[in-house]
Order: C-alpha cells, then sequence, then structure tokens
C-alpha cells in the first residue's frame, strides 16, 4: 500500500472512500483526491502508451506536463492529474492521442 | 459573460496576497485557478518558511496557504478548476471543467501569476512511469499523502531537490542519493545540512545516464562526469530505485502573458524567457500585471510580496485612493529582501528591466561558541539568506540579525537562558543546543527533530554526525513536544562529542531476529505480550517462536528475557515451558523404519 499512514508533519484524515473502475476494475479511493493519486495509491504506475508503444507516466501532477491523459468515463485527453476521481468513473489507459469526442 | 474589477489568473501565493490586497479595498475580484484547492504550490510544502514573521516565517507553506485563504472577504470569487485558454483583446476565455464549458470574463485589471512548469532533462530511458518532477512528487506525497516509490534517486542538489529529498524521508521513503551536476550544491547549506546528517549521500559532479526498466523505473544508472558535465566511462554504477525524481529547475509559464502581448525578454537569471514588468510589476500593456515565478523563478516569500505590490497598485489605479506609502513600504521589502547573495542573480537579471538596488548586509558569523557548562544554543547558520525567527523568537533578546534580514545571526551568550525556542522555531534547523559534562562524563545534546516515531526517554540510540556518520551511543534525557512539530530531543553522549553530534538514528528493533527457524523479531514479540499473550506457551502458538526446527534452542532465553523484561515477572517466574519429543525433527520415514526393525 502506498498510502502514508503516518507523517511527523500532516495530519492523516480519513476521507470518505469511493469505488471507481481502472480498466474495468474495481479499485477504492478518497473523495477529493485527483484520478492519478487514486491510481498511484493502488499501485498503478503506467497511466498509457505513447503512440510508438512507450509505457506512459506523469511527470508534474499540476496539470501542465500533459503526460497524464486518460481515457475517463468515455473521453480521451482528460488529465487526470487535475481531475478528481468520482465514484463510479470509468478510467482507462489511452494510447497515443486518443479519440476525438464531440 | 462574467464582468469583474479585477481577474487573478493563478491563486498561489501571488495571486492570494494580489486578491487580498484588492478585495479589503472594495475591488471585486476573481480568482481563476486550474487546480482543485486553492494556494499553488504552497499547499504541498511542509518545511517552515524563511524570512520575517510579517510573511510567515517559521510557519509551514500549507499553513501559509490556509491564513491567506482566510484573508479573503465576500469581494472575492473563486473558480476552481478552471484554465484560461485564451486572453484576447476584449475578453478572456477560461475552461471550467466541472460544467465542461468555455466561460468568457471581462476584467478591467488582470493579474498573471500561472507559476512556472518543471524542467525537464533529457536521458535513456527518460519516459518511463516513475520518473517525476520534484513538485509532482511532492503533490503526491505532501497534499494527497500518497508515495509513489520507496527508493528514490534525486537529480539536482537546488533548494527544492534538497526540501523535497527531506520530505520523501519523513514520509518513510529512502533517498538512495542526490546527484548534482555541478562541484557544488545548489541549494542553502541549511537544506543540504538536514539530509546529510541523516545519511543521504550528496554526489557533486554527478549525473543520471540512464533508467532502467520496461514498464516502470525498476532502476537507474549514474555517474560521474568532467568539467564540461561529459560522462567519464567506467564511472558508471547502478542504484535500484523505484523512483526518479528530477529538481533540475523550474520554467516560467509565459504563455498568456505572451498571448495578450506582453514583451517577452530572454533572461537565464530569471529563468529563461520572463514578461517585462517594473517595479509596479506592471507589464507594457497598462492593465495587465504579472507576479511570482512567472515574473522570474524566485521563492514564495517573494511572490507574496510581488503579489501584495500588484494588489495595492490595482487598487489605487481603480480606486484613485493615495497608496504611495503602501506601495513602496512593500517595494523596499522586497530590495532587502533581496540583497542577499543568494539574490544576486535575480538582481542581475532584474537590472535588465530596471536599475537595483540593494541594502548591505552583514557577513560577520558568530566567532565564539559560547561559555562551556551551560547549556546554550550553537547557531550553524553561515549562508546569508533572508531569515530572522531565531532574533524575533528569543524572549530574552539575545539574539540579533544586525540590519539587514540577510545578515547572519549573533548571539549575546550573557542575556541567553537555554529556553530553545531559537532551536524550535529555526526555518533551517540549523540551531542545537549544547552542554558540555551535564552529568560527569557526558555531554547533552538538543535536536531539532521531525520525524515519527519520536524516541521515548531512556531510549539508546546511536549518534549520528553531520555527515550521518556513526559516532557512538546515545541516550534519550528528555522529549520536548513543540506544536508546530518541529519537537526537541535531548540526547546524552559520551563527552567530547557536544560539537560532533547533529543527529541520531534510531535502531530498527524489526531487524534483530530472536527466532531464526521462523523469523520472528523483537518488535513481532513485543507487540504480541502488548496485544496479551504474556504466557510463553501462548506466544508460541501464536507466533511459532521456538517451534522450528531448533526446538527453541537459539530463541527460548531471549523470548523468556523479553516477557521478564515487559511483564515484570522473573524467570523463574514464568517458566522454561514444555518439551515433548522428538528433541529433534526425525523423518517419518526413520520412525517407520525403525518400528519395522523393532518389532523383528
Amino acid at each position: 500500500m502506498r498510502r502514508i499512514a503516518f507523517h511527523p508533519i500532516l495530519e492523516i484524515e480519513k476521507p470518505k472512500t469511493i469505488k471507481f473502475f481502472f480498466e474495468g476494475r474495481e479499485l477504492e479511493a478518497f473523495e477529493g483526491e485527483t484520478i492519478a493519486a487514486a491510481l498511484v495509491a493502488n499501485g498503478i504506475d503506467v497511466f498509457g502508451q505513447t503512440e510508438h508503444s512507450r509505457p506512459r507516466g506523469f511527470y508534474c501532477a499540476i496539470g501542465k506536463c500533459s503526460s497524464c491523459l486518460m481515457i475517463v468515463d468515455g473521453v480521451s485527453n482528460v488529465r487526470s492529474c487535475i481531475t478528481l476521481v468520482k465514484d463510479g468513473m470509468q478510467v482507462e489507459r489511452q494510447v497515443g492521442r486518443g479519440e476525438i469526442t464531440w | 459573460m462574467v464582468k469583474t474589477d479585477f481577474l487573478i489568473i493563478g491563486g498561489g501565493p501571488a495571486g492570494l496576497s494580489a486578491a487580498i490586497e484588492t478585495s479589503k479595498r472594495g475591488l471585486k475580484t476573481l480568482i481563476v485557478d486550474e487546480g482543485v484547492e486553492l494556494g499553488g504550490q504552497l499547499v504541498k510544502q511542509t518545511h517552515k518558511f524563511f524570512g520575517h514573521e510579517g510573511f510567515y516565517a517559521s510557519v509551514r507553506g500549507f499553513e501559509i496557504a490556509k491564513r491567506l485563504i482566510s484573508q479573503l472577504n465576500e469581494n472575492v470569487t473563486i473558480m476552481n478548476q478552471t484554465t484560461v485558454t485564451g486572453i484576447y483583446e476584449d475578453i478572456i476565455t477560461a475552461y471550467d471543467r466541472e460544467n465542461d464549458l468555455i466561460v468568457e470574463i471581462e476584467p478591467k485589471y488582470i493579474l498573471i501569476s500561472v507559476g512556472a512548469s518543471e524542467r525537464f532533462i533529457p536521458f535513456e530511458n527518460n519516459h518511463l512511469p516513475g520518473i517525476y518532477g520534484a513538485g509532482a512528487v511532492q503533490t503526491l506525497m505532501n497534499q494527497f499523502k500518497v508515495l509513489p516509490g520507496k527508493r528514490v534517486l534525486m537529480v539536482g542538489s537546488g533548494n527544492i531537490g534538497l526540501i523535497v529529498s527531506y520530505q520523501l524521508l519523513q514520509a518513510g521513503a529512502q533517498v538512495k542519493a542526490i546527484v548534482e551536476i555541478t562541484e557544488k550544491v545548489g541549494g542553502y547549506q541549511v537544506h543540504a545540512a538536514k539530509v546529510k546528517r541523516l545519511g543521504v549521500p550528496i554526489l557533486l559532479r554527478h549525473t543520471i545516464v540512464k533508467a532502467i526498466g520496461d514498464e516502470k523505473v525498476e532502476g537507474a544508472v549514474i555517474a560521474q562526469v568532467d568539467e564540461k558535465f561529459n560522462v567519464i566511462p567506467g564511472t558508471e554504477r547502478e542504484l535500484a530505485v523505484d523512483v526518479i525524481c528530477i529538481a533540475v529547475g523550474l520554467v516560467p509559464s509565459i504563455e498568456l502573458a505572451q498571448m495578450a502581448g506582453v514583451k517577452i525578454e530572454y533572461i537565464p537569471e530569471l529563468g529563461g524567457f520572463v514578461p517585462f514588468r517594473d517595479r509596479e510589476m506592471r507589464t507594457n500593456i497598462k492593465n495587465i500585471f504579472v507576479a511570482g515565478d512567472l515574473a522570474g523563478i524566485e521563492e514564495a516569500t517573494t511572490a507574496m510580496i510581488e503579489g501584495k505590490i500588484v494588489g495595492v497598485a490595482v487598487a489605487r489605479d481603480l480606486t484613485g485612493i493615495d497608496l504611495q506609502e503602501d506601495l513602496e513600504k512593500m517595494q523596499k521589502e522586497l530590495v532587502e529582501f533581496r540583497s542577499g547573495p543568494f539574490s544576486d542573480k535575480v538582481r542581475k537579471g532584474l537590472e535588465r528591466f530596471f536599475p537595483q538596488s540593494a541594502h548591505s548586509y552583514s557577513k560577520d558569523a558568530q566567532q565564539d561558541l559560547g561559555p562551556t557548562g551551560k547549556l546554550r544554543p550553537i547557531i550553524e547558520c553561515f549562508e546569508n539568506i533572508p531569515c530572522n525567527p531565531c532574533q524575533t523568537s528569543c524572549p530574552s533578546g539575545a539574539i540579533t540579525v544586525p540590519g539587514n534580514i540577510n545578515s547572519l545571526p549573533l548571539i549575546d551568550y550573557s542575556k541567553c537562558t537555554g529556553c530553545g525556542i531559537c532551536a524550535m522555531k529555526c526555518p533551517g534547523l540549523a540551531i542545537f543546543m549544547v552542554q558540555e559534562n551535564h552529568q560527569p562524563g557526558r555531554d547533552l545534546i538538543v535536536l531539532p527533530y521531525e520525524f515519527l516515531p519520536l524516541p521515548e526517554k531512556g531510549q539508546k540510540v546511536i549518534a549520528l554526525d553531520r555527515e550521518g556518520r556513526e559516532v557512538g551511543q546515545a541516550e534519550i534525557v528528555k522529549v520536548v513536544k513543540s506544536s508546530n512539530k518541529t519537537h526537541l530531543v535531548h540526547l546524552s553522549v559520551p563527552a567530547g562529542l557536544a560539537q560532533v553530534v547533529r543527529s541520531f538514528r534510531i535502531p530498527q528493533k524489526s531487524d534483530s531476529i530472536v527466532c531464526r527457524c521462523e523469523e520472528i523479531t523483537v518488535e513481532e514479540i513485543e507487540r504480541a505480550i502488548d496485544e496479551g499473550y504474556t504466557d510463553y506457551e501462548e506466544l508460541r502458538r501464536y507466533l511459532r517462536i521456538g517451534m522450528g526446527p531448533c526446538g527453541g534452542r537459539t530463541c527460548r532465553v531471549i523470548t523468556l528475557s523479553i516477557l521478564a523484561r515487559k511483564t515484570k515477572k522473573s524467570i523463574q517466574e514464568i517458566g522454561c515451558g514444555t518439551f515433548r519429543p522428538p528433541s529433534m525433527p526425525v523423518k517419518f520415514d526413520s520412525i517407520v523404519k525403525g518400528e519395522i526393525d523393532n518389532e523383528k
């Protein structure tokens, strides 16, 4: 488990847990955290693949580097590092530039 | 269409400080921010800030964010999770991610305080998941309390690399090394000292050569470099790490400023391409201001001052009230903050925009170490950085930071009462207390400590020097808990080590095996006893201790002594337990064969 259980400076609260789906698999997340944080907490580091089949993770976690793009509820190119995870959300790895949705 | 007096793009330290100034003067202020909460990068800073009380010195970054937000009033509107996508001549567009729509904003004045993004560097396999910017690791561990890995390589020894390394240790990760390509640590000496005394090696003239792994980081190759920063062949070595953290600087996010028509200049001292601005942080466009890292990579404290300047200037322009005095006060504040040697670069860069002035500061360092035998602070702060909580927190006026805030602190030991408040307040954790011969043959050392678990009185620990090397055994004499989470740990060390010991390590009980067959540790036995298994036979059944092939020959006595110590019973009372055959493991086959043989 990668969640920090105790910390010398920060209060570790117990937020409400919610369920979301990663590649169809049900995972637990904390309400108020980003999709990226929830995935890393669940041991998932590979967020997608580049067009040339390189595994892709994220780099900046503040919405700037655009390496964290994922398919969320069927929509491609969602910045998983600044998008809050929601109950029942379907998150999938994105390959390349993803599908354009209207 | 949203109309507002003042639009602030980016609600970090600069944006929030500006909003406080305009909102308290009655101006309708709109903060648009991309993140899930306001505060910018402050929300993930767990260290105490340098500076002075007026700008939250000795307060931790995430607490500063809360304090700034609490000063916003009803004139402020906040749009979170919203990204400004365009600055046009007549309108600003912003994408609201929650509602999935573009909002149009029409402001009278604009502050662009969008900060910076993390610099990336090319090396083999640098695409692998597990390679993060240092800020990303901070976001994960300090904002969301998730650790992306256990063993980390830090690339870069600037303040961010040093601070994040320290915070990784606090969160329970290991930092295998900090590599620094130049011949000198980039950040403050006090930050470097914090990680060094915990045993983290800072490898100068070293760089990362490649990341190892297929799907994600499984290791890293580092190597030494020559004066031209080329890798010296044959010096490569592998580190087993699961996270590589890149802390090689920040790049100002100039996109919006440039598209708005702000003049952009290339000034490496400020971080690369930066927008033009004057002393009031106004760009070449009358109603557009910039502040914070976008205006030049610096610190959150200067970002707050810059933001305040913008807020006051905008309030003056829009209300017509004379605020010259407030403005000049803040400008003077900036000049003073930037007069130290670490701001040489920034001043040189800003010289391109307007003439720079700097106050002189004192380089005189404390010479004597005070009267031997008296409990007193030793201040190990030898660089001119803008900081003075040691002075302002001292109740007896014994410490002074003369004149300029960048001066080195001096202490008058005749006034010092040895209270230890300075050691607890110092943001650099650079103040230690010592007392030679507090007991015959023992010196006392008081260390600021920000880790868990806190040691207990009477506990034996391993004393470490400034480089994190073991120098002897120490005993915890007292632990003074502090509400600011910098606790003071009193250590008794062998005499002569008062000026040597600067850190300690708690021996890991989990590494001490009692039962070699079943791999049971001291800690596991103690925990089981605490849970109520206070009888040797119970412990055997619960932990399987003594039930391995050796039949308890190795562990029985140790287990009994742990039980005796914890339950305060004598070993005689506890007893030796029950022995049953076979006294040594015997194959069933041998038993069966033997039975057949015996029947003959």
